[in-house]
């Protein structure tokens, strides 16, 4: 179960999120709406740590308080964000990156194990041949970022994925794997928080949804 | 197109290349890392476009501790050697108290050529060190010295 008691979030001294208040269950998917600008990234990151946010309130997960943990705690417990902006991280096989990250949930899996079904979920997602070869999204178009961040989350099935508009610039014969990743996540007890403003995806898996304005739900 | 020319030097306290692209080698790209643990590495990369040859050379360096490397990158376009596209590019990340010096350089006694250089540093901004912690990924460097031994 996730709760979120009167969150507040600044950034630089400017006020975010004013006073949020969320309880989701566990096989709950959550739409979180609004306006541009109105929070909804930053509720987002908020809950995953980014530590350049100053927060007041509480976050509990699974009757866990995670306020204070850092933001690698809260991933290593769980917790995964679907970035919107992913980077290039230049030197960095993409291969090794993804064998480190399914390590923290599968630690005594074999290395070759990890390679072949990082290698699966690449073919899964349709991403170029070469890609577990290449610079982590060296060269990467939009939609083959948001491509790698859904193939990540499919790798570690997390008990809390945030989604931060995964479907945009993926083309439509990808948008399924959205909705069947979250349909996994969901089905094993996972909870998800979902951004997007694709209405087809939104009609897909919800169970709730909190519509934001000026960092408060409505 | 010519297989790539990959080499890994780990340690060394040494390097001296003389690169001929579509000539004798018979490369046209060349991916060449130093890893440096400790001492200190001279480096000396000479390439020697052909006529009408295509190249593209990769240099990444990455030192530690009180490792240092010194490397000087030059290529030379002879007067008759028209026609040539070179590209090369140096790439280095030094963590610890570790050092790296590196310059490209670039002789052309020939107008109808085609060339470019870049000498960059590869170090995480907050953004890039948020996006791995938030894969619960603290060890960049060391994930970042396995892909290069990999090549």
């Amino acid at each position: 179960m996730l709760k979120i008691k009167n969150l507040k979030a600044s950034i630089n001294g400017k006020e975010i999120l004013d006073g949020i208040n969320l309880e989701a269950n566990a096989g709950e998917c959550i739409l979180v709406t609004g306006h541009n600008g109105s929070g909804k990234s930053t509720l987002l990151h908020t809950i995953m740590g980014r530590p350049d946010i100053d927060v007041d309130g509480n976050i509990e997960h699974n009757g866990v308080d995670v306020t204070d943990l850092e933001c690698y705690e809260r991933s290593r417990n769980g917790f995964f964000i679907a970035h919107q902006s992913p980077p290039t991280l230049d030197g960095v096989n993409t291969l090794s990156l993804f064998s480190e990250f399914a390590k923290f949930d599968a630690p005594d899996a074999r290395k070759i194990e990890i390679i072949r079904k990082s290698k699966s979920v690449f073919n899964e997602m349709s991403l170029p041949e070469d890609w577990s070869q290449r610079d982590f999204n060296h060269g990467a178009s939009g939609g083959e970022r948001k491509k790698n961040e859904l193939a990540q989350a499919m790798l570690k099935t997390p008990s809390l994925l945030l989604l931060d508009e995964p479907d945009s610039g993926l083309e439509q014969s990808s948008r399924s794997k959205v909705t069947d990743l979250i349909k996994e996540v969901c089905d094993n007890g996972g909870i998800v928080l979902l951004v997007t403003h694709d209405q087809q995806l939104q009609d897909s898996y919800l169970t709730k949804k909190i519509e934001l304005s000026n960092g408060q739900t409505l | 197109m010519a297989k790539p020319y990959n080499k890994v030097y780990t340690n060394e306290t040494g390097i001296s290349l003389n690169l001929h692209p579509q000539d004798v080698d018979n490369h046209e790209e060349y991916n060449i890392t130093i890893i440096q643990e400790e001492g200190h590495c001279p480096v000396s990369i000479n390439i020697h476009p052909e006529k009408d040859s295509l190249s593209k050379v990769n240099v990444r360096i990455f030192a530690e501790n009180n490792a240092s490397v010194d490397c000087i990158l030059s290529c030379y376009v002879a007067k008759d050697a028209s026609g040539v596209d070179t590209d090369m590019q140096i790439r280095s990340w030094p963590f610890d108290k570790s050092r790296i010096q590196a310059r490209p350089e670039m002789f052309v006694l020939n107008n109808d050529i085609k060339a470019a250089h870049g000498n960059a540093l590869g170090t995480l901004s907050q953004e890039d060190r948020y996006y791995l912690h938030s894969k619960g990924i603290t060890n960049y460097k060391d994930i970042l010295k396995e892909s290069l031994y990999e090549g």
